[in-house]
């Protein structure tokens, strides 16, 4: 398949039996054997039960999985509602697929999502990814509702998190993007979204950011919206379960994704939020700040200690990152005693902000910088930890609130750390 | 009979569903009558009917448009004399064209001398020939068919002061079929008609003869028992005439009607009739193989009967409710168009009067398995008047021109027993029988040729169906079977074009000719056959090996 | 007595103005040979520098650190270091050249055994600077590998792969010029199996996931239990 088409022509091929259609969900898989069937099902009967009198189509985008993920997808299928006769939804469901061969770049087959939707015609389109493992029927809808029902051409989703659960996001990306962008979009990692036609034709008509897209498909596709003077909103989709505790190395792959994403984002948007002062809040439709009663067994020491060996050994690496002051700051935070280390806002904010600066003036290669970073992030979280032990949803949410305060007050930082020569 | 002489004529039929009243009034008091329809016998051989159901024309006081019925054995005198029918039978043998009349096996008018006897003392002899009760909790949770109007099925009797039992309006008692005696009356009284020579009774209300406590009292085997002796007996005194029955059942319980080919010839196929519709709505081909899918085989001798309109309201209780409320929004949004758990319209302004539509819906009616009833008017694109109560909108005079009141009577305007439509869009004006048989392209002639067509071929009547399933789901298409004999048919259910490749690898070698004009198209080979298809355009070819 | 003294001066005299004479245009040869390698290395090094400065070999050196090992070395950028060198081994080579233009005998052997060795001496220059970068970069791979994953004493990790690096290039940058053959020889034997220690090193952070999902399913599940409490899921 040559570089410039998107689309090959078997999938053109389905796309063109399928017609116009009402409503699109894409599923990107790659070895989710043990997922994909659920939520394919998930999806179907939403359509039954929800949209039935819509002209749907499912679309599954497979990166080359090992473990038959793309011929599950094609072969599960809901079970007719009770007491109907087996006749269950007015419409043929369309399930169609196609396949990327480059691994598990997501952005890459959000692009065949938004591609397709756009020839399909499609009015709310949403993406539901596999891995979250609670796709219900209802999730489904309030990602299609919004958009479908009301005319928003965003959906971000909501759900309820265990405490300790998505700390990046809270800590970093979502007061990042807030402060950056100055929208207040809460959940933009989870590979779960809505979006309007509209917006799928405004994003593949965006030249360049491809390398944006590759790397924060989410945070591009919201940020084509509010750049468009687009409606955006939130959507409670329900809780989601925990994500499993994972190695050292899970967090540092999953932390260099998530901040490459957003640096790339900063680099290709930079008249959009360089100029931009204030922040607004984006309507959230049901609770925004839920937390799950359970939370999963960490081991805190491990985290502390790993913080305050990263401090030290890469002391050279984290010289040629930050300003000598916030390391100083940093270097002097590492010793103190468990019960009283706290992370302070300013502190993680100066640091991630001229990790913003140097990763934008590649003082030394990118990725180095992020892996440096790691080390960091292990402290901010074990401070996070070590306060939020108990606290309720409202002091987590109040805690985290501050927190984008700073990001804001700030940001004029940030402005110069990204636009200073050296 | 010269036409189709063989015992499974039904199969083949072309049936016309009609209404001595609503067809040609020959006498002028504004009533049609049965004169008026043997006038017009030409008129449906022309358009290639083989038979012809009249609604029932007994004495009754008309309160459910005659299927009160208060005389078996006598025709109503608005419609004439018992000879007159006698006349009109003959007439129509004559020209090959065979008469299904009605047979209401459930229940009687309140007015029938019966009922009458048997509410005038508890004691009568004829009081077990009906359903009656001390209370009206017997047989609680059967449900109620006419939602609109009744609240029970039990009614209370002030003279005899006890309930009777009805399925339908009040002022029809249901008969009991538990007293033999009753059965041996309307054998009688089948027999009487047998013998003027009719060709088959519908039967109607079918699957009701029978109560029993803690059943839905419906479809109950005592009930079968009851069919199947009525066959067994019309079999052995009267073979070649047939059974239709009207059991608005999910396709499952109907088949149960046709029994070893032991109880109805045919049936009606209620559940594929709505989905017809929805399907062409939807321009998806879903509904209908769906439910042509859980339809059940049905024994070699037996044959649906499928419609697309008829003289009741398009019945919506064989959907599910996401169905139902879909055919509402798209076909009936004013709610004065819907009526019990149905649709009070007929095909043209349900179809917007799209003859594309129009076509498309016969095509499907024409091509499915399954005996054709076309409803009078239906064949010009009659409209319909909403506005008139209960299902008379459906029933107004048939147009046979554009002159005094249609062609139809000489009476008063006035005196018809029915306004005529007048709309400028569907009036009779607009629409008649006279002005269509002037043009080649009008929708009468339209449906001469696609009854020729029908006809030309047994396939349609008695041969097996297999779905293609082409990728594109607006296309819905078939392949028709009966022997050698293979008709491929491809329709496209939606308003825009559409390229469809359909999987003839099992007919590789066949040369596909379309049946309308004998036109050849190309050989079928290997690969997917590709058709490009107009909007609701739909191709009958027949497939040869030659 | 004083003749032959005179004669011989005479001689000797006329010998001297005789072979300046020969010497003296050779000389302005050598002159202008060495102004003329100078224009020509100044030229080179500026098309030098330009070539650089297109490829982005800057950004690339920063990234690696090579820039950083420079500059505490008191080396200008990578760029400018490099065309500098051009630009002293055209000008030497022009200037030996000239010498050579000057005709004695005995120098014109050793300044022609210099010009074969010139092409070496660059590449082993260029493998040096490639080393140079490839050991910052790794080494710092390793260090930032190492402290993320948990491991004791990172630096020690990332000073043997530095170390390992840096011999690598200096004997390959030897074997270049051809220096001390034998002792590359041997030197590469050793160099050579710490190269696979590092490989072992660099496999074994690369494959800690296999290996690791490779003990889990031979130690069941109570040590996969105690893998998975480590942290929480960052997304």
């Amino acid at each position: 398949m040559p570089e410039d088409v998107l689309l090959d022509d078997d999938f053109l091929r389905q796309l063109m039996n399928v017609g116009e259609v009402d409503i699109l969900v894409g599923v990107p898989s790659h070895n989710n054997a043990k997922t994909i069937a659920r939520t394919m099902e998930a999806i179907e009967s939403s359509f039954q039960r929800n949209f039935w009198r819509e002209r749907g189509v499912i679309v599954n985008v497979d990166a080359g999985s090992r473990d038959g993920t793309a011929q599950l997808a094609m072969e599960a299928h809901a079970a007719p509602r009770d007491g109907e006769r087996g006749l269950n939804s007015l419409r043929t469901v369309h399930r169609i697929a196609t396949h990327h061969g480059n691994g598990a770049f997501p952005g890459a087959a959000f692009r065949t999502i938004m591609a397709a939707a756009d020839l399909a015609r499609a009015k709310a389109c949403a993406i539901i990814s596999p891995d979250s493992g609670n796709v219900t029927s209802e999730s489904v809808a309030n990602l299609l509702h919004p958009i479908h029902r009301d005319g928003f051409d965003f959906v971000a989703p909501l759900y309820r998190r265990s405490r300790f659960d998505g700390l990046l996001a809270r800590n970093v990306l979502y007061p990042f993007y807030r402060a950056a962008f100055g929208y207040g979009i809460r959940e933009l990692h989870s590979g779960e979204f809505g979006f309007s036609g509209r917006l799928a034709a405004v994003c593949l008509a965006e030249d360049g950011g491809r390398d944006a897209l590759r790397a924060w498909p989410e945070g591009w596709i919201a940020t084509s919206a509010v750049s468009s003077q687009m409606r955006c909103c939130q959507a409670f989709l329900g809780a989601r379960p925990p994500a499993p505790a994972v190695s050292g190395t899970d967090v540092v792959a999953a932390i260099r994704g998530a901040i490459d994403g957003l640096f790339c984002l900063l680099e290709s948007r930079q008249s959009l939020w360089m100029p931009r002062t204030t922040a607004e809040p984006v309507q959230a439709l049901g609770p925004d700040h839920d937390i799950a009663p359970d939370s999963p067994r960490i081991n805190r020491k491990r985290i502390l200690d790993m913080f305050r060996s990263g401090v030290s050994e890469l002391r050279p690496v984290l010289q040629s990152i930050l300003a000598p002051q916030t390391l100083a700051e940093i270097e002097r935070l590492a010793p103190e005693a468990d019960p009283q280390f706290r992370f302070p806002d300013e502190v993680w904010v100066k640091s991630l902000y001229e990790l913003a600066g140097s990763y934008h003036r590649s003082v030394i290669s990118r990725d180095h910088m992020i892996q440096a970073f790691v080390p960091l992030y292990r402290g901010r979280i074990y401070s996070f930890l070590l306060r939020h032990q108990e606290s309720s949803a409202e002091e987590i949410e109040a805690d985290s609130e501050s927190l984008c305060l700073a990001f804001e007050r700030l940001k004029p930082y940030l402005l110069d750390r990204w636009t200073a020569k050296s | 009979m010269a036409e189709n002489s063989d015992a499974q004529w039904y199969k083949d039929a072309i049936i016309y569903q009609l209404h001595v009243r609503t067809f040609h009034d020959s006498s002028g008091d504004g009533i049609g009558d049965f004169p008026g329809v043997t006038q017009k016998l030409d008129y449906l051989k022309d358009l290639g009917v083989n038979a012809i159901w009249l609604l029932p024309f007994f004495p009754s006081p008309l309160r459910d448009d005659g299927y009160d019925i208060a005389d078996y054995t006598s025709v109503h005198p608005n419609y004439g004399t018992l000879a007159d029918f006698q006349a009109l039978l003959a007439a129509a043998h004559e020209r090959g064209i065979r008469i299904i009349i009605e047979m209401v096996l459930n229940h009687t008018s309140d007015q029938h001398p019966w009922f009458q006897e048997a509410r005038s003392s508890r004691d009568n002899p004829k009081r077990d020939w009906y359903v009656w009760s001390d209370s009206d909790l017997r047989y609680r949770g059967v449900r109620i068919i006419f939602l609109d109007t009744e609240i029970s099925n039990w009614a209370w009797d002030p003279i005899s002061k006890s309930y009777y039992w009805h399925r339908f309006f009040s002022h029809q008692p249901d008969l009991n079929y538990d007293n033999p005696a009753v059965l041996e009356a309307m054998w009688g009284i089948m027999k009487f008609w047998l013998s003027t020579g009719v060709d088959g009774f519908r039967l109607d209300a079918a699957p009701y003869l029978i109560e029993r406590e803690g059943t839905s009292c419906e479809n109950l085997p005592e009930t079968h028992a009851i069919i199947r002796e009525l066959r067994n007996r019309l079999d052995r005194e009267y073979p070649g005439r047939m059974l239709l029955a009207e059991a608005n059942q999910w396709p499952a319980d109907v088949s149960a009607y046709f029994g070893q080919s032991d109880e109805f010839h045919m049936a009606f196929h209620f559940p594929l009739m709505p989905r017809m519709f929805m399907a062409v709505r939807l321009e998806d081909r879903k509904p209908i193989i769906e439910i042509l899918e859980q339809t059940p085989q049905i024994p070699e001798s037996c044959q649906w009967c499928i419609f697309l309109r008829n003289h009741d309201e398009l019945t919506l209780e064989m959907v599910t409710d996401v169905e139902r409320d879909y055919m509402y929004d798209e076909y009936a949004k004013d709610k004065t168009m819907r009526l019990n758990l149905g649709i009070r319209r007929r095909l043209a302004p349900m179809m917007e009067n799209d003859r594309r539509r129009i076509e498309l819906l016969n095509c499907l009616l024409m091509s499915m398995p399954g005996t054709p009833i076309i409803y009078y008017g239906d064949e010009i694109g009659m409209g319909d008047n909403v506005y008139l109560g209960d299902r008379n909108g459906v029933r107004t005079p048939m147009q046979w021109s554009g002159g005094w009141n249609a062609g139809f009577s000489i009476a008063d305007p006035e005196r018809l027993y029915s306004p005529l439509i007048s709309n400028p869009l569907y009036g009779y004006q607009a629409i008649n029988v006279e002005s269509q048989k002037r043009s080649q392209h009008s929708l009468l002639s339209w449906m001469k040729r696609i009854i020729q067509v029908r006809k030309s071929s047994r396939v349609f009547g008695r041969g097996s169906i297999e779905f293609l399933r082409p990728s594109n789901h607006r296309v819905l298409a078939y392949i028709r079977q009966l022997g050698e004999e293979k008709i491929l048919i491809v329709n496209n259910l939606s308003n825009s074009a559409q390229a469809v490749e359909l999987d003839l690898r099992n007919h590789k070698g066949s040369i596909p000719i379309e049946m309308w004009s004998r036109n050849l198209f190309p050989r079928v080979g290997e690969l997917p056959y590709l058709l490009t298809m107009g909007p609701y355009e739909s191709f009958w070819f027949r497939l040869r090996r030659i | 007595m004083k003749d032959m003294i005179v004669q011989g001066l005479a001689q000797s005299y006329q010998q001297v103005v005789r072979t300046f004479a020969e010497l003296l245009p050779r000389l302005a040869v050598m002159v202008i040979i060495i102004i003329i390698g100078f224009v020509i290395a100044l030229l080179l090094k500026r098309i030098f520098r330009w070539i650089l400065s297109l490829t982005k070999l800057d950004r690339l050196s920063e990234q690696s650190g090579a820039s950083h090992a420079l500059r505490s070395a008191a080396l200008p950028s990578t760029t400018e270091f490099l065309s500098r060198v051009l630009f002293w081994i055209v000008w030497v080579g022009f200037i030996l050249l000239g010498i050579s233009a000057l005709g004695i005998a005995q120098w014109q052997e050793q300044i022609s055994h210099i010009f074969q060795l010139l092409p070496q001496i660059l590449i082993a220059i260029l493998i040096l600077f490639v080393g140079l970068l490839a050991a910052n970069f790794f080494s710092r791979a390793v260090l930032l590998a190492s402290v993320n994953a948990g491991f004791r004493s990172p630096r020690l990790w990332s000073a043997c792969v530095r170390f390992v690096i840096w011999i690598l290039a200096i004997s390959m940058a030897l074997e270049q010029i051809g220096l001390a053959r034998r002792t590359v020889t041997t030197a590469f034997s050793i160099v050579f199996g710490a190269l696979m220690l590092a490989l072992a090193i660099a496999f074994g952070l690369g494959g800690k996931e296999l290996a690791r999902q490779t003990l889990e399913r031979y130690l069941g599940d109570k040590r996969r239990e105690r893998e998975k409490e480590e942290e929480p899921s960052p997304l």
